[in-house]
């Protein structure tokens, strides 16, 4: 009886071996992709055109969110600062305008062509994030981007996936302030002297929840038109 | 075992509702196209040259290098560009609202406009100002996307070429300071109507500089009413809020007419059935050719030949012992036993409160007797009123076009209006401007008449400019520009000021000296008033007073200036020429969004047809189209000849049309403009003529032999004769109010038996959202279609598309044709808006694989896109039919390429390996609130769940620290809503005890569709009620499916009975 399989249908069975662990291997990777923070951003930290040290205006200074991200409280958008926010203290004959560190900032005020700024956190097209309902209702910029005011250089702290998004709109009790500490970033539940917490944050906030009568949209429609 | 759900099946009833000949006749082509969930082709791939096996290859290859290019493994880093210096007003992302004004002939329009970082997004009427309740129509709404037309006029343009503006302005100061020697002999202007005081201000400058100059005005369709019968500039209006009768004498009242939007409203509020004011329900009678969205609203409706109305008219006015003036007698011309003296009775009964309403179209010595007969019913000063205006009459297109042939005019300027393609054709237009040696041009589009000037200079939008005008009733309105001209255009005024020798001065400076005037106000004083002026958008209480009217005070040129019209009969057809409700007299051609929009009787998009009845085209042995649907609709075309001019054209059988009558619609088949007009439709106005102008009688048809695809959507998502739309008489509806709740399906206890299948997440929101429909106001007008396509970024897919029914309006206005047995050529018509009627038990939910449409707690069916894969199950199980498919990625595709269809090599089928994007103005238009949804999603009305979140998101903002979360009741409306110039549409929150919606919900006549599904629709409709004249021949109840009339139908089901039953088993 002749050979009826071809020759080359000896290594047949290896090739297949070989390429199932390939595909094999390329779906766990991609499965294992998307499951890490890497997936969702956590710790992109790009390059500025123009340094601004978030520390140094924030933790030293003791500038408040505002006074540059001035229209978190009333619009969608917190904005980010246009040039003559900047040129406002670093002036001509003000603070620190001749430092080579801020050439960005003097060559927008004589071209008039804006900063690009490079967008750090981002949501998808489809999702309406609304600022000003979330700081007007104690959740601190704490929440969403972590400790902006001991970054050097701003990173994206938390991974603003949708299930991230819904933790705390399932539990907003273990996010809400005070009002009045939304913009304080450095704020902890109160402790005694020797550090415990006096009340906790879970307490803080279902105390908040029921006297604000805070309940978040869980439905598709909350976030997405 | 598959289970077929048996609907009952329609009630034997002497009327029928029907949107379609061919559904009337219910031929087997019919049936078959209704069974399928779209028509057919929507959800198929018919390719011509393509092979399915190539395509297939097509498609993998791509893929395949897509996946090759690795294009989108790394996120695209993303920019953000602050402005260098804040902007007044401007917060990023928020919506900034002007109040402004739209130049119309008949008197510019309030309104408010949205703008979202510096771009103009959306057009509303403003419901600040006394006489409009922020209703707009069609017009309006899509004129932001004018703004953004692609094609628009870019470059000032010499002998064909571009040049800079500079060489335009050196070249117009030459010129006028060579006439300025003359005093502007062989001058002439060319502009469109306008009302604006600061251009009669700046034309008497322009007339001061150059005395010999001609000021000339040309507006396709002419004023209406009969030319100064009151005296030297007066015009009359129609106060329609006083009327409690009215007669219209082919008039389009609520439709085209120039302040349709006011009327339409004043004539809503006169039609609720439960008067608050005291006053009594309207009653109107229509008498005209063709169905206009007036001649759907009427009580009672005489179709007869435009040319019989002066007949009509004269024995009218004879009934009421009113002077007919010069009319003479027409023979041959009949009408119904009693019709005439009926209404004649009715009208004379209203004590005053009379109106009889007649067409611009008509001789002017038939306008004058309608005058005389509002003047016998007592209605001047009451149903008629005058306003003096400061308008000086002007020279006509005629006396122009006269100066032109004897060479006088050497140069000419045409600001705005396209002559070249609308001035009647006897004058020969383009030949005499031609032979003008300097012709200067300002216009928005190159267009017919750029292609026959020298120069061209880019128009300004109004949404560009500084302007103002007059309100209808008057009032003084202020125009501000939203936006820098996108293209360095000049506006109106800006030209005329060049040339009465003030420079072109950007800014508001020239209106400003017109309000000073106007105001009298100096100083800190006048910045204080006209700050106002630009926050509110009109100068408050300036409207002028009512002029009291006579006829006796103006002059009589009606009789002898126009020939009697020779009455239509067999051998002697009249051609009718009407403004198109969308394209107007064709300056709209290039908006894609009016060119898809339905007409609101004739359902046509994209093109316009001769309409004529069933009978005059069985005479003329003319194949209608028969509603296949499918790409196979078709009409035959016709030759119409008149007066030795000829077109051809496609024809549309409209029930209801007079006999021995074609009316054509104008403003289509332009020939220069765009690539969104190119192709679309045939040009009528070569028809046109300057002394009998719109009315052509003694026309010769013949049939041409061929057929012309038609866009037609009446068949589109037919619904099988259910009872869906609910009317009665006024009688039926004073005896028994609630009739509509109780007619066929409903008879019976609704909820006997009624359990769904499904849980349902409970709707435990604080609101529940909720919307009626008063079939009662609703004219099918279709401004809600367009302000609904403008909000929610809805995209346009083409006539091809459009005939495969891939159509993506979110409502669909369905236009119901009602008749009895034996009257199927003279119908009644009703329209009904149709939108997602949001369920409670919403069938497409429980189809849906992935969940992508769930309802949310606040009774909302809501779409997640990004969920969306496409199955279009939910649309298979949808019972209204009301979702939508977007094939195609309609909206990052040019205009072109949809035009195209799917035969050519560049068209849409080609998906991947074709050119994408839409060009970026377009863009700008679009919403930044709304996904812009793309290819293989499903999507359908919202409820404007944007605006319901903007509302609940402001409610919590203000509410910071504390509980108090409630959004105030009616503090929103959805753009649909919002646009409804006679309030039939109404949103709001059904918890709230004091929401108009709740209100309207406990109303008699409300009524939900198919509620023998169990699908408890949170949308509504209000029965449609008809105030009949029991004495006017032809009056006969339009309640139909009644119990009592019918007893109960031996086919329904007890209430104990399953209503779905398994019926046939397919497979096992």
């Amino acid at each position: 009886m002749a050979n009826f399989f071809p020759r080359w249908t000896n290594f047949l069975p290896l090739k297949i071996i070989l390429c199932l662990l390939i595909l094999g291997g390329t779906v766990t990777a991609g499965v294992w992709y998307y499951f890490t923070p890497k997936y969702t951003r956590v710790g992109y930290e790009p390059n500025q055109p123009q340094a601004f040290p978030h520390d140094v205006h924030v933790a030293q200074l003791g500038m408040d969110c505002r006074y540059c991200h001035s229209f978190v409280e009333v619009g969608a958008h917190s904005n980010v600062p246009n040039t003559q926010t900047c040129n406002n203290c670093h002036r001509e004959g003000g603070v620190l305008w001749d430092s080579p560190k801020l050439a960005t900032v003097r060559q927008s005020v004589e071209t008039g062509q804006p900063i690009p700024w490079v967008q750090v956190h981002k949501t998808p097209d489809y999702v309406y994030f609304n600022h000003s309902v979330h700081v007007n209702r104690g959740v601190s910029c704490f929440s969403c981007h972590g400790p902006v005011n001991e970054m050097k250089v701003v990173s994206h702290q938390k991974p603003l996936s949708m299930s991230f998004c819904l933790d705390c709109h399932r539990a907003p009790e273990n996010h809400l302030r005070p009002q009045s500490e939304v913009f304080n970033l450095a704020w902890h539940p109160p402790v005694d002297g020797s550090g415990n917490a006096i009340e906790s944050q879970r307490e803080i906030g279902l105390k908040l929840k029921n006297a604000w009568r805070v309940n978040p949209p869980q439905n598709c429609s909350g976030c997405h038109r | 075992m598959k289970r077929i759900f048996h609907h009952p099946p329609a009630p034997k009833s002497e009327r029928r509702y029907w949107q379609s000949p061919a559904e009337l006749a219910d031929t087997p082509d019919f049936r078959e196209a209704l069974a399928r969930e779209f028509p057919a082709g929507a959800a198929e791939l018919e390719m011509d040259g393509v092979t399915r096996r190539s395509f297939l290859k097509l498609m993998g290859a791509s893929t395949a290098l897509a996946g090759l290019g690795l294009a989108a493994c790394r996120r695209p880093e993303h920019k953000l560009l602050p402005f260098v210096k804040s902007s007044e007003w401007t917060i990023p992302g928020k919506n900034l609202f002007y109040a402004s004004s739209m130049p119309r002939a008949g008197g510019a329009i309030p309104l408010i406009v949205t703008t979202v970082d510096g771009r103009p997004i959306k057009v509303d009427a403003n419901p600040e100002h006394p006489a409009s309740n922020g209703g707009s129509d069609m017009q309006v709404q899509a004129s932001v996307l004018a703004l953004y037309d692609p094609d628009r006029a870019k470059n000032f343009i010499r002998d064909k070429e571009q040049v800079q503006a500079e060489i335009f302005e050196k070249h117009l100061e030459k010129l006028l300071a060579r006439h300025e020697g003359d005093g502007g002999a062989g001058m002439a202007l060319l502009l469109e109507e306008s009302n604006s005081p600061t251009r009669e201000r700046l034309r008497k400058k322009v007339l001061q500089r150059f005395p010999q100059a001609m000021w000339a005005v040309y507006e396709p369709g002419g004023l209406s009413g009969a030319g100064a019968a009151f005296g030297p500039g007066v015009q009359e209006s129609y106060n329609v809020a006083n009327a409690d009768v009215i007669l219209t004498l082919d008039c389009d009242l609520l439709g085209t007419e120039d302040a349709s939007g006011r009327y339409q409203r004043d004539f809503a509020r006169r039609r609720g059935v439960k008067q608050d004011g005291g006053g009594k329900m309207n009653r109107l009678y229509a008498v005209e050719n063709h169905y206009t969205i007036t001649g759907g609203m009427a009580d009672h409706r005489l179709r007869l030949p435009a040319s019989h109305v002066g007949e009509f008219t004269r024995q009218l006015a004879a009934e009421l012992g009113a002077s007919a003036g010069g009319l003479e007698a027409a023979a041959g011309v009949t009408f119904p036993e009693g019709w005439i003296r009926e209404a004649a009775k009715d009208l004379k009964a209203a004590g005053g409160r009379a109106l009889v309403a007649v067409g611009p179209r008509q001789p002017a010595a038939v306008q004058r007797a309608a005058l005389a007969i509002n003047q016998a019913l007592g209605g001047l000063g009451q149903t008629l009123e005058g306003q003096q205006s400061d308008v000086e009459p002007a020279a006509t297109i005629t006396d122009l076009a006269w100066q032109m042939g004897v060479k006088q005019v050497k140069t000419l300027f045409i600001l705005g209006g396209n002559p070249a393609y609308n001035a009647p054709a006897d004058l020969g237009w383009v030949k005499l401007q031609e032979a003008v040696p300097e012709t200067i041009r300002l216009g928005l589009n190159y267009d017919e008449t750029t292609s026959v000037s020298r120069w061209h200079v880019p128009a300004a939008h109004y949404l560009e400019s500084w302007g103002d005008g007059l309100a209808a009733d008057g009032s003084y309105l202020a125009m501000q520009p939203m936006i820098l001209p996108l293209y360095d255009g000049w506006s109106e005024n800006d030209l005329l000021s060049m040339l009465a020798g003030d420079g072109h001065p950007h800014g508001p400076a020239r209106v400003q000296e017109t309000f000073q005037e106007r105001s009298g106000a100096s100083g800190a004083a006048f910045d204080e008033a006209w700050n106002e002026l630009l926050r509110t958008g009109f100068q408050k209480d300036s409207a002028g007073a009512p002029r009291a009217l006579s006829l006796s005070g103006g002059r009589d040129e009606g009789a002898g200036n126009r020939k009697p019209l020779r009455p239509a009969s067999a051998d002697a057809v009249e051609v009718v020429l009407v403004p198109d409700y969308k394209l107007g007299y064709g300056s709209w051609a290039n908006v894609s969004w009016l060119q898809e929009t339905p007409d609101p009787v004739t359902k046509m998009t994209w093109d316009n047809v001769a309409l004529m009845n069933q009978a005059m085209a069985d005479r003329y042995e003319i194949e209608a189209p028969n509603g296949v649907l499918g790409g196979a609709t078709a009409g035959d075309i016709i030759r119409i000849e008149v007066a030795g001019r000829s077109i051809e054209m496609p024809v549309l059988i409209s029930p209801g049309h007079a006999d021995h009558s074609i009316t054509v619609t104008l403003g289509y088949g332009r020939r220069m403009i765009g690539s969104v007009a190119s192709g679309s439709g045939v040009d009528a106005f070569p028809l046109l003529l300057s002394d009998s102008p719109y009315i052509l009688t003694g026309a010769k048809i013949t049939k041409t032999g061929g057929s012309y695809p038609l866009g037609v959507t009446q068949d589109h998502w037919s619904m099988e004769g259910r009872a869906l739309i609910r009317e009665g008489s006024k009688a039926k509806y004073d005896e028994h109010p609630e009739f509509a709740q109780k007619m066929w399906m409903d008879a019976e206890n609704p909820d006997a038996g009624m359990e769904s299948l499904y849980t349902n997440p409970p709707l435990d929101g604080a609101e529940q959202w909720g919307m009626t429909v008063d079939l009662n106001t609703c004219t099918g007008c279709n401004a809600c279609v367009v302000a609904c396509q403008a909000e929610n970024n809805i995209p346009v897919v083409g006539k091809t598309q459009v005939m495969g029914g891939r159509e993506m309006h979110w409502i669909r206005l369905d236009r119901y044709y009602a008749t009895r047995e034996g009257h199927e050529d003279d119908p009644e018509m009703i329209s009904q808006p149709m939108m997602c009627q949001h369920c409670e038990n919403a069938p497409c939910e429980t189809v849906c694989p992935v969940n992508a449409t769930v309802h949310n707690n606040e009774g909302l069916n809501v779409m997640a896109y990004n969920r969306c894969i496409g199955t279009r199950y939910c649309a298979n199980n949808c019972p209204f039919k009301v979702r939508r498919f977007n094939f195609f990625d309609y909206n990052s595709r040019p205009i072109e390429q949809m035009q195209m269809g799917p035969i050519k090599a560049q068209g849409l089928y080609f998906g991947p390996l074709t050119e994408k994007g839409s060009p970026d103005t377009v863009k700008m238009q679009k919403n930044p609130n709304v996904t812009v949804r793309m290819r293989g999603v499903m999507e359908k009305c919202t409820f404007c769940l944007q605006r319901i979140e903007e509302a609940k998101i402001t409610a919590k903002v203000r509410a910071g620290s504390s509980p108090d979360i409630r959004i105030p009741v009616d503090v929103f409306q959805v753009a649909c809503q919002q646009a409804c110039p006679s309030e039939a549409i109404v949103f709001g929150d059904l918890m709230n005890l004091d929401s108009k919606v709740s209100k309207l919900k406990g109303d008699a006549r409300n009524y939900r569709l198919l509620d023998y599904l169990n699908v408890k629709a949170r949308v509504s409709y209000l029965a449609r009620i008809r105030n009949l004249n029991p004495a006017m021949p032809g009056a006969h109840e339009p309640a139909a499916y009644m119990e009592e009339e019918h007893g109960s139908p031996e086919s329904h089901h007890g209430p104990n009975e399953p209503i779905s039953q398994p019926a046939v088993e397919v497979g096992a």
